[in-house]
Order: C-alpha cells, then structure tokens, then sequence
C-alpha cells in the first residue's frame, strides 16, 4: 500500500505524523490533487455475466507526477487510463479529473477535457497515415480553432522538444518507430496539457529508443510541470518513474514511491 | 478543417476513389439515359408534329372523334376564311391546310385493264404554295428515291416499295379511286412524278401525296379542308403554349353546340402522345428513384468498409478530444466533397456520351422495317438544361445519404469500444 509519508502529504489531518523528508520535498510544491480516484469499480459484460476489471481503485495523483501503473498484462492498467481519459467511465465509484467527474461529463465536455487538458501516446504510435508529422501534430490545435500562426508556432516548437522538427513534412510511414513515438510525443504536448497518459509507450521500441523517450518526457515533466501517468510493465520505464502503482487482477497492490538517490523499496 | 479533410480524402485515395466511380458511372448512366429518353421523345413529337398533328391542329369536332376513318365528310367547311382568323389570331404559328384520305390506286394497263392495284393513305399538301413550307416540313427532298417533286397540278408522289409493287415507273398514270366529301363515287388521274421514302414504315406503306387543289378537285371539297395544322415558327414544340393556343381557340366555340364547329387540339392531346410524354417523364423520374436508391446501398455498404478501416483514425481523433458530432459531421462534409467530385466527373462524362448521341445519333432502321409505329429511325439523344442537375443531384444525394447511414453506425458505438481499435 501506499508509504505512510505521502498519505500524509496526501490527505491532511490523517492520524501517522511521521515525515519523510525525501518525499515531502517533491510534493510539498505542487500540492494539488489533480486525480482522484475513489472506489473505482469497472465491470465489463462478458457472455451473460461481468468481468471486473477494476476493483475498489483508490488512489490520487499530484499535479506534476511522474508515476506509472505497472502490473502483468490484464491487470487492468488500460481500463484505468481510459477512466482517467474520460474515455470512459466506471460502473462503481468517482474518478475525478481536474475537478471534474468523469461519470457526469457529457460527449461534448469529455471531448473538451481531451482536448484541452489531456495527451495521450500510445503502445502503437498510431499516427494518421495520410497526413504528415506536421499535420498530425497540428490536429488537436485545429480542433481548438487556433490561428495559423499560433499554430505554427506551437507545433514547430513541440517538435524541437522531440528533435524532429526536421521531419515535420514526412509522412509517418517514412519515420523511425522512435521517431513515430516522438512525434506522438509532440502530439499529446503540443496543446501543453496538465496531463500525460502514456500507455505502454515503449512497448514496440528498442532499448535505446525506450531510453530516449522516457528521458524526453521526463525532461518534458520537469520543465513543463505536466503531470504523466504511465502504464507499463517495462523496467526501463520504471527505472525513471517516482511513483509506481502495481496493480493486480484489478486491485491496487502496492503503491510505492521511488527515491532514485536513496532506492527506498 | 475542410482544408484538412480534403487533404485526407486526395491523399487517401482508398476512401474516394471506389465511391468517385460508383459515383461518376450512376451520374453517367442517368444522364445518358435521360438525354436519349429526351432525344427519343423529341424525335418523336417532332415527327408526329411534322406528318401528321401539327403543334396544333383544327378539325371539326366530328372530325376528331373519328379521326381514323379519315372522315372528310365531316370536313370543315369555309377554310380559307377560317385559315385567315387563325392566322390573325395567333401569328407566332404557320398555318396550312391537310386533306388525308383514303382509296384505291388502280395503274391502267392501257387497255381498259388493270397492270395492278392496292388500297392507299393519300395525304393532300399546300405541295404548289412554296409559303406553306409544307415541302421542307415534310422533308420531301430527302425522302425522295426517283423522280423529282410535283411541278403542276395533276402529278403525284408514291411510295417508292407501293410504287415497286405496283410496277409504276415515273410518268406513268396511276388511278384514284374513292369516295368524294358527299359520298359519291371519284375516279381521278394522277402522273406519277416521283417516288418517296420517308424510313418509316408507318408512312411508306401505300403512300400517296398529292397538291391540295388536286385533293379539292377530286374529293368535292371546294373551300372544305381536313385539317388544319399550325406550327411554331420556331419549328419546337411548346407544350404550356399550344394548350394555351387551343384553349384559347375553343373558348369562342364553347357555347356552339353543333359537332361541325372547329375544335383545336394540342399535339400532346393527339395520337396520345400525352401518354408518350409523361410516361418518360415517369420513366426518367424511376430511373432517377432507383438510382439514387441503389447508389445509396453502394455507397452506405463502402462507408461502413470505408468506416471500419477507419476505426483507428476515429479513435485516435476522439483522444485527441474531437466530439463524435464533429467526427460524424466530418464524415458528411466528407461525403458533400467526394459526391460533389464524382458528380461533376459523371455529369462531364454523361453530357460528353449525350453530346455524341446528338451529333451522330446511332440507327435502329435495321431494327425499325417491320414496325408500323411513327418512330425515327435514327436515335439521337438531345442536351437539356435539366441535364446538368439531373445526374448531379441524385449522386450527391446518394453518397451523403449512404455515408450518413453508415456513419450512424460508428457515432452509435460507444467511446470506449471506438477506442478499443487503437489496441494491438
Ligand atoms: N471492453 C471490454 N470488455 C470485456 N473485457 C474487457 C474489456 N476491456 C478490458 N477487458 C478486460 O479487462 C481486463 C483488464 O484489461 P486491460 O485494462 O486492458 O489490462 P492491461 O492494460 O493491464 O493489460 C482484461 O482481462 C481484459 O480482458
Ligand atoms: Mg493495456
């Protein structure tokens, strides 16, 4: 379960007093809760019964995270970042994003929370094929109505983050898969959103691309502030996060922060 | 956004070029068909109108009635005075007089014998009055096969298969025999100046034409004439207009309740060529309803496939925060865009075929020898404005409606599961 210190921090007012210095450094700057999950059930119709995939899912995450749900394949970690993306919602429970309840959202204002606050990248870099890196990385902003040249703007910059404003006219048939997760990068950053949801973003990449992305992001997380959540069961990945979740058959079981100085357990 | 959908579609060319095709061969083929049903029908009352209706035609009333049995007892009486009113009171038409009759040519042997005979149609024409324009109206010149046109009175044009038959040569004497207006018996002797081939069985069949004076002379019908015709001056028929002519007409005549007064008919009123007319109208207006009805299961049956290979694109446009409205709404302006390119590609297409047709026309004759209908024997399609949206509609509409059937289907699939694609 979750260490003791950051329930503190967490929560005001619980009973455990005892500090941990290391942690309370992270997170006493950016104190604001800006996921909530409170006893988030998700059950699927599967033949004439249910499955859950979620069970009683309790946990919140800061503004400026960098954390991630890890777990074996099945555990649920999809099914949660969907919850979190307003992609859809539980059966049981209340997901707050940003202030706002998933469950209560309609079409129109789940798509606005997308499109204003969250980015996503995904396993398969799932770039549109037809267009090129420029006008992928343009689309979120069109949706917006921004000027031409607020876009310009904004996408020539998102693409120097990832390095690739070089290859902003190819089509993404003619990139790399590091470089296709780049631009998928760009993409969910373009639109500076408060929240990352990453899943499985190495899976389909080399050791040294996985390194390169992950150190990007994590670059991304330091300078921006956006707060990034993760699904992943690579180590690599891991090894950069400061907080992982382990989730199991649907469960939380384990929550624990990461100290990459110190290596608490 | 248009701009980047546009894009999508010319880059994609998997996602338009099955329904520009679809598109582009309905439009076409509706086109086609609607311009050859306008080219026939066209023909059509244009040669009706030229040999036998008129765009207008007076009779007696009796006369119309029994039309068939060409009636000339029944003929009208005073038409050179009546002739004059009605040129006085509609002078956008020519007006002309027609004698039709039927009869016996018998061909002398000169020997008081008989080398042949056979039952004959004869019609009567303003052939000597070159005003009439009779001549060129019913294409003499080009019908002719022998011989040269009635010079005089006394000289008359046969069929040239009737001429054939009978064994007439040119200048030989041919005898009418008949019925005059009151009944009694006429015989009258005819040189016969030429022969004619109008391609049209219907016509040709025991055919003779002779001068009107002639027709008078023979039949008893001093100042009596048939028929008589009235054509635009611009040689095309106007529905709207010779209806208006003919109601005006009879109007002075509604209260004579005699069956010898005058009654002007509308061609579409003759020879039930009114059928004729809006059973293509009908015909086209089918055509055009399964059309669209055909196109728009095609078309709805590619944007489902369209669709579902584009699951992926859907759901990753939806995570970037796109609304299903839009995303849906996207698909019809998709749909406007690709229905618009096919349907200018079809109507290009459609009127080029129609603009072929009109120029060189393709010939049934080897199909038409034994029919007796008055058809043209060169079928030609005929450009109409009503062409150019003709065929465009419909494809629009098609694609837009198959394209919002099938989209129905992805808006109706929950977020979630549209996402789900994105997962390998
Ligand atoms: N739409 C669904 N219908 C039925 N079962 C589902 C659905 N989505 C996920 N599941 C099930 O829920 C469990 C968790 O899935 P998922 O969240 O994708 O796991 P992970 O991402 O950790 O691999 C799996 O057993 C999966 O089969
Ligand atoms: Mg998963």
């Amino acid at each position: 379960m979750r260490p003791v210190a950051y329930t503190k921090q967490l929560v005001p007012g619980t009973k455990n007093p005892e500090p941990d210095f290391a942690y309370v450094n992270t997170f006493n700057m950016k104190q604001e809760k800006i996921i909530t999950l409170e006893h988030v059930t998700k059950r699927f119709p599967v033949g004439d019964g249910e499955f859950a995939a979620l069970r009683d899912i309790t946990l919140d995450f800061q503004k400026g995270e960098f954390a991630g749900l890890v777990g074996p394949s099945g555990s649920g970690k999809t099914t949660l970042l969907n919850i979190i993306g307003s992609l859809d919602s539980p059966t049981e429970g209340t997901a707050m994003v940003m202030g706002k309840r998933i469950s209560a959202l309609s079409h129109k204002q789940s798509a606005r929370l997308r499109n204003l606050h969250l980015g996503f990248i995904f396993q398969v870099f799932n770039l549109l094929p037809v267009y090129t890196v420029y006008e992928n990385v343009e689309f979120s902003l069109l949706l917006q109505n921004r000027s031409a040249s607020e876009r310009k703007k904004a996408v020539m910059e998102a693409l120097e983050w990832v390095g690739l404003e070089k290859m902003a006219n190819k089509k993404p048939a003619k990139i790399s898969g590091g470089e296709g997760q780049r631009v998928a990068i760009a993409r969910a950053m373009v639109k500076r959103p408060e929240i990352v949801l990453a899943d499985e973003p190495t899976a389909n990449l080399d050791a040294k691309n996985a390194h390169a992305i992950i150190q990007t992001m994590k670059k991304l997380n330091e300078e921006l502030g956006t707060t990034f959540l993760f699904s992943t069961h690579d180590e690599k990945v891991m090894s950069y996060l400061d907080r992982l979740v382990h989730l199991n058959d649907g469960k939380v079981a384990q929550d624990e922060l990461v100290n990459h100085k110190t290596k608490t357990p | 956004m248009i701009r980047f959908l546009l894009k999508g579609i010319l880059r994609d060319k998997n996602r338009s070029m099955l329904p520009v095709i679809i598109i582009t061969i309905g439009v076409t083929l509706t086109i086609l068909l609607s311009g050859y049903l306008k080219g026939v029908m066209g023909d059509l009352t244009d040669q009706n109108a030229r040999f036998e209706t008129g765009h207008v035609k007076v009779m007696t009333r009796a006369y119309y009635e029994n039309k068939d049995q060409l009636p000339n007892d029944l003929a009208l009486l005073d038409a050179a005075a009546l002739t004059d009113t009605l040129r006085k009171a509609f002078p956008d038409m020519q007006w002309v007089n027609r004698i039709r009759f039927g009869g016996l040519i018998d061909v002398p042997d000169g020997d008081d014998g008989s080398k042949g005979q056979g039952p004959a149609v004869g019609m009567a024409l303003e052939l000597l009055s070159a005003s009439s324009g009779e001549i060129q109206r019913m294409n003499i010149p080009g019908a002719l096969v022998k011989g040269h046109l009635p010079a005089r009175s006394g000289e008359a044009l046969i069929g040239h298969d009737f001429a054939t038959k009978l064994n007439v040569k040119i200048g030989d004497e041919i005898t009418y025999m008949g019925a005059t207006m009151n009944g009694s018996l006429t015989f009258y002797r005819f040189s016969v100046s030429g022969t004619l081939r109008f391609g049209s069985a219907g016509l040709d069949r025991g055919a003779i034409i002779i001068d009107i004076s002639d027709a008078r002379t023979m039949l008893d019908m001093e100042d009596a004439t048939g028929e008589i015709l009235g054509f635009f001056e611009s040689n095309v028929y106007n529905d709207d207009l010779a209806l208006a002519h003919a109601a005006r007409f009879n109007s002075r005549y509604v209260q004579v309740r005699n069956e010898y007064a005058p009654v002007m008919i509308a061609l579409r009123d003759q020879n039930n060529l009114a059928g004729y007319l809006d059973y293509v109208d009908m015909f086209s207006l089918l055509f055009v309803g399964i059309f669209v009805f055909a196109m728009s299961i095609v078309l709805w049956n590619t944007g489902l496939l369209g669709g579902l290979r584009r699951y992926q694109e859907f759901g990753i446009r939806l995570a970037l925060g796109e609304e299903k409205g839009h995303i849906y709404r996207t698909l019809v302006y998709e749909a406007i865009l690709i229905g618009a390119i096919g349907s200018v590609i079809g109507t290009c297409t459609g009127l080029l075929g129609i603009w072929y047709l009109q120029v060189h026309g393709i010939d049934i004759s080897g199909m038409m020898k034994n029919s007796t209908m008055m058809m043209p024997s060169v079928l030609r399609a005929r450009f109409t404005p009503d062409l150019l949206y003709i065929g465009f509609i419909p494809g629009l509409f098609a694609m837009v409606f198959g394209n919002m059937l099938s989209g129905i289907g992805i808006y109706k699939r929950q977020t979630a599961a549209l996402f789900k694609e994105l997962e390998v």
